[in-house]
C-alpha cells in the first residue's frame, strides 16, 4: 500500500492525502528516531546496528503472526519488555565496552553487530521477503476524501503514544532527569555521583525497546527481509541530525520533515526513486546543517 | 617580527579577545599571563591561524597573515604548541619529531637525521624509539617542543608548557626554554607558573577578560596594581633571578 | 637490500607462493580462489589507503568499485570498447567521486563521515538499478568475453598473474605510504589533525588526496573484477556488504599495514570458500552463518586485537627474537 499514490481527485484532496500520509509516516519515524536520539544524545555512540533491531521487531511480529496467529498489536505489548531486555543484554555484552573507545572501534563494533544480526535473520528466516497481513492491513479508512488503511492509522497513534510516554518519562521522572543531565555533561554527571553505567544501560534499553516496538508496528506496512533495517537506519540518522542530538522534540519535527520529503518525493517522482531522496537529504543535512535545524547541540561531535 | 593590531575574536555573545595589540621583535621572549578564560589560548589560536579574527590584523615578518590557514602560517615560520599536548600517539618519538622536520626537508632520511639532533637538544635521546603514547607527561611536553623545533620556526608559541610538571621537571623545562632563547629563537610563552615566567620573560603582557590589561618588564608587572588585583593576589616579591 | 628482503620475508613468501601456484596447480577452482584472494586483498589495500593510512574510515567504497565495474561493463557491452578504456573512464569518474567524498571527510567526523559514505554508495546503487535506459536497471549487465589481453578476456592462469601483479603493485603503494614523506605527513594527519597543521602540514588537502587515490585504486579493481566474473549486478557492486568486506579484510589483517589487507583476505576468502563448499546443499540460509562469524570477528578484533593478524605476527616475531636475543 503506497500512501503516496494519487487518487485522481481534485487538487485539494491530493494535498490532504499527502499531508495525512506525511503525518502518519512521520509518527512512525518519530518512534524510531526518538530511541536513536536518546542513545546518541546520551551515550554519544553512533549505533550502526540500530536498523537491525527494527528488523528484528518486524520478524518477531512475523513469527508471532505465522506461528501463533497473533496480531502485531498484541505482540507489541510483549515486544516492549522483550526488546528492553535485549537492549540490556546488548549493552552489557557489547556497547558498554565501546563507550569510551575510539570512533573506529565504535563504528566497526556496531557494524559487526549489524552484520551478525542481519545474517542471523538470514539464517533463521532465509532471505525471502515476508509479509504480515493481519485484517487491519487491508481495512480502509476514508475520511474527507483521503484514504488510508487501519494499520497505518493505528501504528501512528500507538507510535505517538509511546513517544509521548517516553517524553514524559524523560521530563518528569527522576531517572529521566538524570539521563538528561548525563547527556548535557558527562563529566559533571560523574562528579555529581551519577551512576553513568546505569544511565547508559537504561538509555540503550529504552532506545532498543522503542525501535523494536516500531518494528512490530510497521510490520504490516513494509516487506520484511534481513536488510530491511538499512533504509531505516539512515533515515533515522537524518531525523536525529536534523532535530539535534538528544533533542526529542527535534526528533519529532525532524521525522515530519523527512516524512514530508519522502511523501512529496514519491508523489512527484514515483516510488522507485523515493529512497534516493532521503539519502540525498542525509548528505545535504550533513553538509549544510550538521548542527540540526535548531542549534548547536552535537555539532561539535559531527564536525571535523 | 610579529605585530598584532587590535585583534578581536568573538564567539557568539562572548568576546574572547578584545582589541589586543602587541609587538614582538626578533629575539624577544614575551610572556603572557592571566587568569583562566582570559583569552590567552584563543589569542594563540588566532595568531596561528586556527581561528579567524573578527577584527584586527596579524602581521608576521611584515606579511599580513590574518585569516591564513594554520598550516600556511606554520610554513612561514610561526609554530605553536598545544596546552593539552597532542602527540602523534601511535608513532615513535623519533617519528613525531621527524614529521616536524618534513615540513622543510624533502627527504625522510634528512628529516630523520635532523630529528635525532633535535631530540638530543631537548633531552629526549633515551626515548627516541618509544611510542609517544607511552610517555609520561613531562616527556610529552618536551616532545611537543621538540616536534615544533624540528620545523625550525622563527617564532615559537609555547602554551603552558610547564603546567603539570613537578619541580625537577620544571627546572629542566625552564632550562630548555632558556637555551632555545639564548640560541636565538623568538618566543611567546603562556604560563601560570609565575616563578618560571619571571625568570624567563623579558617582557610580560597580562590579559584579562580578553583585554590587554598591562605590559611591562617582570618587575613592573609584579608591582602593577591592576595585575595584582586581577591575578597575582598580593604583593609579589621578586627574588633575584 | 638484504635488510629489505629480511624485513619483508613474510610478504615475499606469500607472494612467491602465489606466483608459483599457477605453475604447480592447474585446477581451475583453486586458481579461481587464488584470483579472488588477490583481488579482494587488493581492494582492501585500496581501502586501507584511506581507512588505514589516512584514518578516514569509509563504509561506502563499493561506490568506487561499482563505478569501475560499470565502466568496464558499459564499455564492453554498450560501446564495444576495450575494458582498459573503461578502466580509464572508471578511474576518472572515481577521482571525481573520491574528491567529493574527500570533501565530506573534511566536514564530518568519524561515524558521521562513515554514514555519509554509506548514503553516497546507496545513491549510486539506486541510480544504477533504476536507470534502465543506461545501465539496464536492476537486471545488471553481462560483460562480454572476447579472448585477448586488450579485451581482458583471459584464462585462469593469466588472470592469476594479472591479479598477482595488481596485488604486488598495491602492496608496494602501501609500503611507499609507510616510508615516504607524503606517508609520514599523512600519518601525522591521521594521528592528530590539529597538531599536523601546526607543523605546516596541509591536512585537509592530504586527506582529499588519500581518499581520491583510494577511490581510483578501488575502481581499477572493480573493472578487473567485472571482467573476471562476467556480470555486473547493481545490488551487489554497490552494496554496503561489499564496502564492509573491503574494510573487514584490512581490519582483521591489520589496518594501516601493507600486508594486513592481504592477510585478512587470505583468511576471510578461504574461510568463505570453505564454508560455502561444506555448507552447500544445505538451505540457503546457512550461507549467512559465515557472515555472522565475520560480524563477530570484527567486533572481537576491533576491541581486543586492533593490530589484527599483522600485529599478532609482529608480536610473535618479537617474542621469538627476544628469546634468541
Amino acid at each position: 500500500m503506497d500512501p503516496a499514490r494519487p487518487l485522481g481527485r481534485p487538487q485539494i484532496d491530493v494535498v490532504a492525502q499527502l499531508g495525512v500520509s506525511t503525518v502518519l509516516l512521520g509518527g512512525i519515524y518519530a518512534l524510531i528516531a526518538v530511541g536513536l536520539t536518546l542513545i546518541f544524545g546520551i551515550m554519544r555512540v553512533v549505533n550502526f546496528a540500530h536498523g537491525e533491531f527494527l528488523m528484528l521487531g518486524m520478524y518477531l511480529a512475523f513469527w508471532a503472526y505465522t506461528l501463533l496467529a497473533l496480531d502485531p498489536w498484541f505482540v507489541l505489548f510483549v515486544s516492549i519488555p522483550l526488546f528492553f531486555g535485549l537492549g540490556l543484554l546488548t549493552y552489557v555484552l557489547i556497547m558498554r565496552g565501546i563507550i569510551h573507545a575510539s570512533h573506529n572501534v565504535q563504528i566497526f563494533t556496531t557494524v559487526g553487530l549489524s552484520i551478525a544480526l542481519q545474517n542471523l535473520a538470514l539464517v533463521l528466516w532465509s532471505g525471502d521477503f515476508h509479509t504480515v497481513r493481519p485484517w487491519h492491513a487491508g481495512a480502509p479508512i476514508r475520511v474527507a476524501g483521503t484514504a488510508f488503511n487501519l494499520s497505518q492509522v493505528v501504528a501512528f497513534f500507538i507510535a505517538i503514544a509511546l513517544t509521548v510516554a517516553l517524553f514524559a518519562f524523560m521530563r518528569w521522572t527522576h531517572t529521566g532527569r538524570v539521563m538528561r543531565a548525563t547527556a548535557q555533561d558527562r563529566d559533571a554527571a560523574i562528579l555529581m555521583g551519577i551512576d553513568t553505567d546505569r544511565v547508559y544501560r537504561i538509555t540503550f534499553a529504552l532506545g532498543i525497546a522503542a525501535v523494536g516496538a516500531a518494528g512490530v508496528l510497521v510490520s504490516p506496512l513494509y516487506a520484511i527481509y534481513p536488510q530491511a533495517g538499512l533504509q531505516f537506519v539512515l533515515l533515522s540518522y537524518v531525523v536525529v541530525v536534523l532535530g539535534g542530538l538528544g533533542d526529542m522534540v527535534g526528533a519529532l519535527i525532524g521525522s515530519l520533515i523527512v516524512a514530508a520529503v519522502e511523501v512529496a518525493g514519491s508523489y512527484w517522482f514515483g516510488t522507485a526513486w523515493k529512497e534516493i531522496f532521503y539519502f540525498l537529504l542525509f548528505i545535504a543535512v550533513l553538509v549544510f546543517r550538521p548542527a540540526g535545524l535548531f542549534g548547536q547541540r552535537g555539532a561539535e561531535t559531527l564536525g571535523a | 617580527m610579529l605585530a598584532l593590531e587590535r585583534l578581536t575574536k568573538r564567539f557568539g555573545g562572548l568576546t574572547a579577545v578584545r582589541e589586543v595589540s602587541l609587538e614582538v621583535r626578533a629575539g624577544d621572549l614575551l610572556g603572557i599571563i592571566g587568569p583562566n578564560g582570559a583569552g590567552k589560548t584563543t589569542l594563540f589560536n588566532v595568531i596561528a591561524g586556527y581561528y579567524r579574527p573578527d577584527e584586527g590584523r596579524v602581521v608576521f615578518d611584515g606579511r599580513d597573515v590574518t585569516g591564513r590557514p594554520a598550516h600556511e602560517i606554520a610554513r612561514l615560520g610561526l609554530t605553536r604548541t598545544f596546552q593539552i599536548v597532542k602527540p602523534f600517539g601511535n608513532l615513535s618519538v623519533l617519528d613525531n619529531v621527524m614529521i616536524g622536520g618534513l615540513t622543510r626537508l624533502p627527504s625522510t632520511r634528512a628529516a630523520r637525521a635532523d630529528a635525532e639532533r633535535v631530540i638530543e637538544v631537548c633531552g629526549l635521546g633515551l626515548h627516541a624509539a618509544a611510542r609517544a603514547r607511552a610517555l609520561p607527561l613531562a616527556l610529552r611536553k618536551r616532545l611537543e617542543v621538540a616536534r615544533a623545533l624540528a620545523t625550525r620556526p622563527r617564532l615559537l608559541l609555547l602554551d603552558e608548557v610547564m603546567s603539570g610538571l613537578n619541580p625537577t621537571e620544571l627546572v629542566a623545562m625552564i632550562d630548555l626554554v632558556r637555551r632555545l632563547h639564548a640560541d636565538g629563537l623568538t618566543l611567546i610563552v603562556i604560563e601560570h607558573i609565575m616563578a618560571a615566567m619571571m625568570r624567563l620573560a623579558q617582557r610580560i603582557v597580562m590579559l584579562h577578560h580578553g583585554e590587554k590589561l598591562a605590559e611591562g618588564t617582570p618587575r613592573e608587572i609584579a608591582a602593577d596594581r591592576r595585575v595584582i588585583d586581577a591575578y597575582l593576589g598580593e604583593e609579589f616579591v621578586l627574588a633575584e633571578a | 637490500m638484504r635488510r629489505a628482503l629480511a624485513r619483508h620475508r613474510g610478504a615475499l613468501l606469500l607472494f612467491g607462493a602465489a606466483a608459483l601456484t599457477p605453475i604447480v596447480v592447474r585446477d581451475a577452482y583453486f586458481l579461481d580462489s587464488l584470483v579472488l584472494i588477490l583481488l579482494w586483498g587488493s581492494l582492501s589495500a585500496a581501502w586501507n589507503v584511506a581507512g588505514g593510512y589516512a584514518g578516514q574510515v569509509s563504509i561506502g567504497h563499493a561506490a568506487f568499485f561499482g563505478i569501475g565495474a560499470y565502466s568496464a561493463a558499459l564499455a564492453g557491452a554498450r560501446w564495444q570498447q576495450s575494458p582498459w578504456l573503461g578502466m580509464l573512464a572508471g578511474i576518472a569518474l572515481s577521482l571525481v567521486a573520491g574528491a567529493a567524498i574527500g570533501y565530506l571527510s573534511n566536514r564530518l567526523r568519524g561515524p558521521y563521515f562513515a554514514l555519509s559514505t554509506i548514503a553516497f554508495s546507496q545513491v549510486l546503487l539506486i541510480v544504477a538499478s533504476r536507470w534502465r535506459g543506461f545501465t539496464s536497471g536492476s537486471e545488471g549487465i553481462p560483460v562480454p568475453f572476447r579472448p585477448g589481453f586488450a579485451t581482458l578476456g583471459l584464462g585462469h592462469v593469466a588472470w592469476a598473474y594479472l591479479a598477482l601483479a595488481v596485488a604486488l603493485l598495491y602492496w608496494g603503494i602501501q609500503l611507499w605510504l609507510e616510508r615516504s614523506r607524503f606517508g609520514y605527513r599523512l600519518a601525522g594527519v591521521r594521528e592528530d589533525e590539529d597538531a599536523a597543521q601546526a607543523l605546516g602540514i596541509p591536512a585537509r588537502r592530504l586527506k582529499v588526496i588519500a581518499v581520491t587515490v583510494s577511490a581510483a585504486l578501488t575502481s581499477v579493481c572493480g573493472t578487473l573484477w567485472a571482467q573476471y566474473v562476467g556480470f555486473v549486478d547493481p545490488f551487489y557492486v554497490f552494496s554496503v556488504d561489499l564496502s564492509i568486506r573491503f574494510a573487514l579484510n584490512a581490519i582483521i589483517g591489520g589496518v594501516g599495514t601493507a600486508l594486513g589487507p592481504f592477510l585478512g583476505s587470505i583468511l576471510i576468502t578461504s574461510l568463505e570458500t570453505y564454508l560455502r563448499a561444506t555448507l552447500s546443499g544445505v538451505q540457503s540460509g546457512f550461507t549467512g552463518i559465515y557472515l555472522i562469524v565475520y560480524g563477530t570477528m570484527l567486533i572481537l578484533v576491533v576491541r581486543f586485537f586492533p593490530a589484527g593478524l599483522a600485529g599478532l605476527a609482529a608480536r610473535l616475531r618479537a617474542r621469538r627474537a627476544g628469546a634468541h636475543g
